[in-house]
């Protein structure tokens, strides 16, 4: 099991690392939300922050839709789905938790807020729940500009929202929010940050295995004689 | 046509179906790759009327049939990848696929894809590599080369892709037009490989439109199987 996980995660690594201008753009369009907004003070760190999810997911919604042609041929030689998944959630998630440390350190000094973990938790949990909403989109859409454009909605919508309002409550960063508005202005609870983006993220992957699970080759029966 | 190949008409929408077209009694019992009555349609449209197939051990069936007349659809079925409206596929033992579209990673080699599909087939990576060297090199692939398969020119994706297929222990083999790209030396090294993989027992099921056109297939293909578009639906330009 260990090995059919690790090596599509090991594969899955291989082709990202190969996408030198991507990857630069992912880690440079956040930067660029975040200097951006420098200007109106703490609420650049909750912009930056929640924009990494453009980055992120926009490269889970990628690797799942490239995925989904060899895909079919893998299942057919005898992965499951759920392992070619798995090994791509794992891949992104420390590749994701990786942006968000190195975006982390570079808000800290650029902002200076009054907690600084909570920023990095912040910005964590957008790495984190950023994966599987990219792998569920990725698996739910035909093609990229659906999926980019299903991306560009709700994060987008998040970013005009704040988090005390109904709607927002009910998006996928909502406790990344929280965290990332508590660690500038403080005054803020955080008590259901870190449980809504967990809950958010476990529903969105087991979406997005239910999928490619309905998507897969159905098993072809052995003659009975 | 080649003298030893039998023809059979599987036609869709014709009165004397379901059949199952002329298979060969084997000792050992059954077909390795049964599909019975199948029926497929997309919408309004009836890509396969109640058609039939059977492939024995040691056999290899030549699909041929116009555009649109289901022959892509009816290896996808048996592969286990498209399911059927109606009708039953049974395969004793494993599939190798070989898709028409390659189906590859553009930033991977030819090695890591091997790799990749170690662990599916239990196989080491070593064994996988080792396997298909062997594989790729019978079709003139530069193996020692480790160039990602977006380089690669289209016959050599498609020996990639036929490797792929052929990886592993595999009791049938369903090839959708699967030397698309080759060259001349690459496409007469296929039919002589049909002829070794039927020889080594295996049931070897390939679609193609070139066979009419070719004396190579002599005494290789053991039956050729003709479909055509089903009459009850519209499938004009459908492959």
């Amino acid at each position: 099991m260990m090995r059919r996980v690790l090596v599509p995660a090991q594969m899955t690594a291989r082709e990202l690392a190969r996408r030198g201008v991507a990857l630069g753009m992912l880690t440079a369009l956040p930067l660029a939300f975040y200097l951006a907004s420098t200007r109106s003070g703490g609420d650049a760190v909750i912009t930056g922050g929640i924009s990494m999810a453009f980055s992120i997911a926009g490269a889970a919604i990628f690797i799942a839709l490239t995925a989904r042609p060899v895909d079919q041929r893998l299942t057919l030689a005898g992965y499951r789905p759920f392992e070619l998944l798995l090994g791509r959630l794992l891949l992104l998630e420390l590749f994701g938790l990786a942006v968000a440390g190195l975006f982390s350190i570079v808000m800290v000094v650029g902002t200076g807020p009054q907690h600084p973990w909570l920023l990095a938790g912040g910005v964590g949990l957008v790495a984190l729940t950023s994966v599987p909403f990219g792998l569920a989109v990725g698996a739910l859409v035909p093609n990229e500009l659906e999926g980019v454009l299903i991306l560009i909605g709700v994060v987008g919508v998040q970013l005009t929202l704040q988090s005390t309002q109904t709607l927002a409550k009910f998006l996928p960063f909502w406790g990344a929010q929280r965290l990332l508005q508590h660690s500038v202005e403080g005054g803020v609870s955080v008590s259901a940050a870190l449980p809504a983006s967990l809950a958010y993220s476990v529903a969105l992957f087991f979406a997005a295995a239910y999928i490619v699970h309905r998507r897969a080759p159905v098993p072809v029966a052995a003659p009975t004689s | 046509m080649p003298a030893a190949a039998r023809a059979a008409t599987v036609s869709s929408g014709t009165a004397e179906r379901p059949e199952v077209a002329d298979p060969a009694p084997r000792a050992s019992g059954g077909a390795d790759l049964e599909a019975r009555s199948v029926c497929k349609r997309y919408g309004d449209r009836v890509v396969l009327d109640n058609v039939s197939l059977a492939v024995h051990a040691g056999e290899s069936v030549a699909i041929t049939g116009e555009n649109g007349a289901g022959k892509s659809t009816l290896l996808r079925i048996c592969a286990g990848l498209i399911k059927p409206d109606s009708g039953h596929v049974s395969v004793r033992g494993r599939v190798g696929f070989c898709p028409q579209e390659p189906g590859l990673f553009d930033l991977l080699s030819a090695d890591d894809h091997l790799a990749l599909f170690a662990p599916a087939l239990g196989l080491t990576r070593e064994q996988a590599i080792s396997e298909g060297h062997a594989l790729l090199g019978e079709f003139s692939f530069p193996t020692a080369e480790r160039t990602q398969c977006r380089r690669l020119s289209g016959g050599a994706r498609q020996k990639v892709n036929l490797a792929l297929a052929l990886l592993g222990n595999a009791t049938v083999l369903l090839l959708d037009e699967p030397y698309q790209g080759f060259d001349h030396g690459s496409y007469v090294s296929f039919w002589e490989h049909v002829a070794r993989w039927t020889g080594a027992g295996l049931g070897v099921v390939v679609v193609t439109h070139l066979l009419e056109e070719n004396a190579l297939v002599e005494g290789v293909v053991s039956r050729v199987v003709e479909m055509h578009i089903p009459q009850t639906g519209d499938a004009s330009g459908r492959q």
